[in-house]
């Protein structure tokens, strides 16, 4: 396939203000990043970006074994999360980790639970909702069941104890105590409460409300809507009072709102049934926030977190990461569909649009992650000259996957996980229906074959990661299993291979 | 940092401090070797172990202040050093709050340090010398938010935090000078979509009880006619045009209302007009046409007025944006296409 690259500068009409000038610095900047043989050349291989595997793989090896650097020190409060992004990132470069060091992480991550439920950003330091979903996250990656794996180690009751103590009258939650109310906690807290199996409706009453009540006009979300019920004498919350979005939509609260949402359907389901109205969210608006974020061919396709903003790699999975979330909510994959016939080793540029039903652009997305967001001493960036960090390394890295793969709810598998939680038993009670449409509803989540598609051929290729928790399908699959004490029906088509592993 | 430097020998690190002996500081990891861990300085190391020391024996004294201090101004994103000067704090004011029981300011202003220390991460500091009144001390954080966002025009948390004191005050005299502020920081910045969203948030997300319908139609004459002059300026500026899709979505009104003025903006050259309408003002002398977001405006104006020959005359906007206009977008512009024929056949 010919083609040419048009590199049209956003235009300003002769009317520039500070956002236009960074933009173009930014477009300057970027537009470099395509090697000039691209506008011309018809030789393939000076054509084909390359992911420097082996390099982040020493930089995550790096961090992870001889540790980080004092500069650090601002993620004192989150070491969880250093451990989590390195262990996913290497879950995605299809690299497994030895015995060793999964008992060493898996000690390490149990010294950061808190005595009264929830892990910590550090020992000794306080529960917060995001470093018990990046702990337990890490745990799904290196534990294992028994007396010292980690899974059971877990205090579950504790955890949702801790989880209650944060609850607040509009269905929202504090990260911590005394802590703010944040999107990213809830799709923090409804992981972990998924994962651990300790879902309930007292936990979810309100929730999905209060997530509907951060999308703003553009069709994101935001951090948080404003709680009026504070200003109420005996702190009751009036339904139909207005909860106006505080901040603007935004990449990352707006994949942890979406996210949440999914998560929240099982509840939904189960429980919005007869007088209580059931709460929307606007999807029609939200997908077209989404693709919005997408930046232009002289920004190289990469995402932007807010309108009017420039392009960073993280959003290529907050943003990027989030469109199939949204396809999902739309049914665009039902109506889209059509099963796919010829063998597709995924490296044939050719005929990349007969097989494709994103509707993002994926391949622009995987040439800004490979063209502008690796750094050459490796490890993943924002965007350059910037220099590389163990979060920017993950997410680059998540957002190249999910747009080399479609992981996609299949109707199928849910069917089969389904059958398999009990033939014969219908559901106990709604608490019982919960548990099996949650369990169905984070599984169901599979690779659509002979949809993957990698700039650069195969050696590419990165193991494909869930939509919703960022884990790879096995991990996912693994962690959930233990705590519905169910075992999974075999997955119905060929388990992908990892392009590489060492 | 500047405190630290400014003593020649340095400060004492509380290991070797008398007035801390008491306390039994507690290395982080005891008994595991942790994987991926960070280097710290010998200050920070020492510190967080002393802030360990207090957190096991629950110690609630003023020296806390310090030392959380400390920890704060070397990592400022550490949670937990936040939160135990409020636990001191709260403290000290139990006796207050005591002995004006009554008094609402004194309740009033715990609730202030308790929200204000939610933020930890804008750039607001714990009003630790707050002024005694509530309304002076909302006042005054508003005159500091502007201040701080001088520097940071688009710091999501100061924004995040200045709706959330308009709200949570909800007092005429703050409200009051929203407007123009944000129409000065659009004048700096049309394509500000911080300050977009903050007029958003000022125009229809007040919490209000009881009607104001009457007021809409003149809220909405007013922000349409803003709205499309400041598209005028700059016409490929998605900020104004998802403020004006968002002002029309959220007063019910309908995009067909405003067909006028958007055609102006999906030809290559606007049309010549002998007449200056001012309420369709046409694009400023640089304007690039057709802006990709009129396209998308008049095609949704066409696809929601329905008929097979209106889903045509979309459909062949949509495949100009697909194909020359806004080609990154191709696969979404094919699926609005397959959305109108859908719905159309059905």
């Amino acid at each position: 396939m010919s083609e040419q690259r048009v590199l049209r500068p956003t235009p300003t009409d002769g009317f520039p203000s500070p956002t236009s000038e960074l933009q173009a610095a930014t477009e300057n900047i970027l537009k470099n990043r395509i090697p000039i043989q691209s506008y011309t050349s018809t030789d393939k291989k000076l054509l084909e970006p390359i992911l420097q595997k082996n390099l982040h793989l020493e930089y995550l090896l790096r961090n992870l074994v001889q540790g980080f650097p004092s500069r650090y020190t601002s993620q004192d409060a989150s070491q969880p999360w250093l451990i989590f992004w390195t262990l996913q990132a290497f879950s995605v470069l299809g690299v497994g980790l030895d015995e060793k060091v999964k008992k060493r992480t898996t000690d390490t991550i149990l010294a950061l639970q808190h005595p009264n439920g929830g892990f910590a950003g550090g020992p000794g330091q306080a529960a917060h909702l995001l470093p018990t979903y990046a702990s337990i996250c890490a745990l799904a990656i290196v534990g294992k069941p028994g007396e010292g794996g980690g899974w059971d180690q877990i205090d579950r009751k504790k955890c949702y104890d801790f989880f209650m103590s944060l609850k607040q009258p509009d269905g929202s939650f504090l990260v911590a105590h005394h802590a703010e109310v944040d999107v990213r906690g809830i799709y923090c807290l409804l992981v972990v409460a998924t994962i651990l199996n300790i879902l309930t409706p007292e936990l979810l009453e309100g929730t999905p409300e209060f997530i509907a009540s951060c999308q703003t006009y553009e069709g994101g979300f935001c951090n948080a809507s404003f709680p009026g019920w504070a200003r109420t004498e005996d702190k009751s919350l009036d339904s139909a009072a207005p909860r106006p979005p505080l901040g603007e939509a935004h990449g990352g609260y707006t994949f942890c709102a979406t996210a949440s949402w999914v998560l929240l359907q099982p509840y939904v389901r189960t429980y919005y049934t007869g007088t209580k109205p059931t709460p929307t969210i606007n999807t029609a608006s939200l997908l077209r926030w989404i693709v919005n974020m997408q930046g232009n061919p002289i920004e190289l396709g990469g995402f932007k977190g807010r309108t009017n903003k420039l392009v960073d790699g993280c959003y290529s999975w907050w943003v990027g990461g989030c469109a199939v979330l949204a396809e999902g909510l739309l049914g665009v994959d039902l109506v889209n569909h059509e099963p796919e016939t010829h063998e597709n080793d995924g490296s044939n540029h050719e005929g990349w649009d007969d097989v494709d039903d994103s509707l993002f652009n994926r391949k622009a997305l995987q040439e800004y992650v490979l063209y502008a967001a690796q750094h050459h001493a490796g490890g993943l960036v924002d965007k350059p000259p910037k220099f590389p960090d163990a979060y920017h390394t993950l997410y680059c890295l998540s957002g190249l996957s999910s747009a080399q793969h479609r992981v996609v709810p299949s109707e199928t598998r849910r069917a089969d996980l389904l059958n398999y939680w009990n033939t014969d038993e219908a559901p106990k009670d709604k608490l019982d229906e919960l548990q099996r449409d949650a369990f169905s509803n984070v599984l169901s989540w599979q690779e659509e074959e002979g949809t993957s598609k990698f700039v650069g051929g195969a050696v590419n290729r990165l193991n494909a990661t869930h939509p919703i928790f960022n884990l790879t399908v096995t991990h996912s699959e693994g962690i959930v299993a233990h705590f519905y004490g169910r075992k999974l029906p075999v997955r119905q088509f060929r388990k992908p291979q990892a392009g590489k592993s060492s | 940092m500047s405190h630290i430097l400014d003593d020649d020998e340095g400060p004492k690190l509380y290991s070797e401090r008398q007035d801390w002996a008491d306390v039994t500081p507690i290395p982080q990891y005891e008994g595991v070797r942790p994987i991926a861990p960070i280097f710290y300085t010998p200050e920070y190391t020492d510190a967080t172990d002393y802030f360990r020391g207090i957190v096991r024996t629950g110690e609630k004294s003023q020296r806390i202040l310090e030392l959380t201090e400390a920890i704060i101004r070397m990592n400022p994103a550490h949670y937990s050093a936040w939160q135990s000067p409020l636990d001191v704090e709260l403290k000290l004011m139990d006796g207050i709050a005591i002995e004006f029981l009554k008094t609402y300011q004194v309740w009033h202003h715990r609730r202030l340090i308790l929200t204000a220390l939610h933020d930890s991460s804008s750039t607001s500091p714990p009003p630790t010398s707050a002024p005694t009144s509530a309304r002076d001390a909302a006042k005054s954080e508003l005159d500091f938010i502007t201040r701080a966002l001088l520097t940071d025009t688009k710091n999501y948390h100061t924004w995040s935090y200045r709706q959330w004191l308009l709200a949570f005050f909800d007092l005429e005299e703050l409200w009051a000078g929203e407007l123009a502020y944000v129409e000065r920081l659009l004048q700096e910045d049309v394509r500000n979509n911080s300050a977009w969203h903050h007029r958003f948030f000022v125009v229809f997300g007040r919490v209000k009880r009881g009607g104001e319908v009457g007021e809409l139609q003149d809220v909405l004459k007013r922000e349409l006619a803003y709205t499309k002059d400041q598209i005028a300026l700059a016409p490929n500026n998605p900020s104004a045009w998802n403020y004006l899709r968002g002002t029309l979505e959220y007063t019910n009104t309908p995009f067909s209302s405003l067909e006028t003025f958007v055609q102006l903006y999906i030809l290559e050259k606007a049309p010549e007009l002998d007449v200056l309408d001012l309420e369709n003002p046409p694009p400023g002398p640089g304007a690039q046409l057709p802006c990709v977001a009129s396209l998308e405006f008049y095609a949704d104006i066409l696809e929601k007025r329905g008929e097979k020959e209106n889903i045509e005359k979309a459909t062949a906007i949509w495949k100009s944006l697909a194909n020359e206009h806004d080609t990154m977008r191709k696969k979404y512009w094919e699926y609005r296409i397959k959305g109108a024929l859908t719905n159309t056949n059905s």
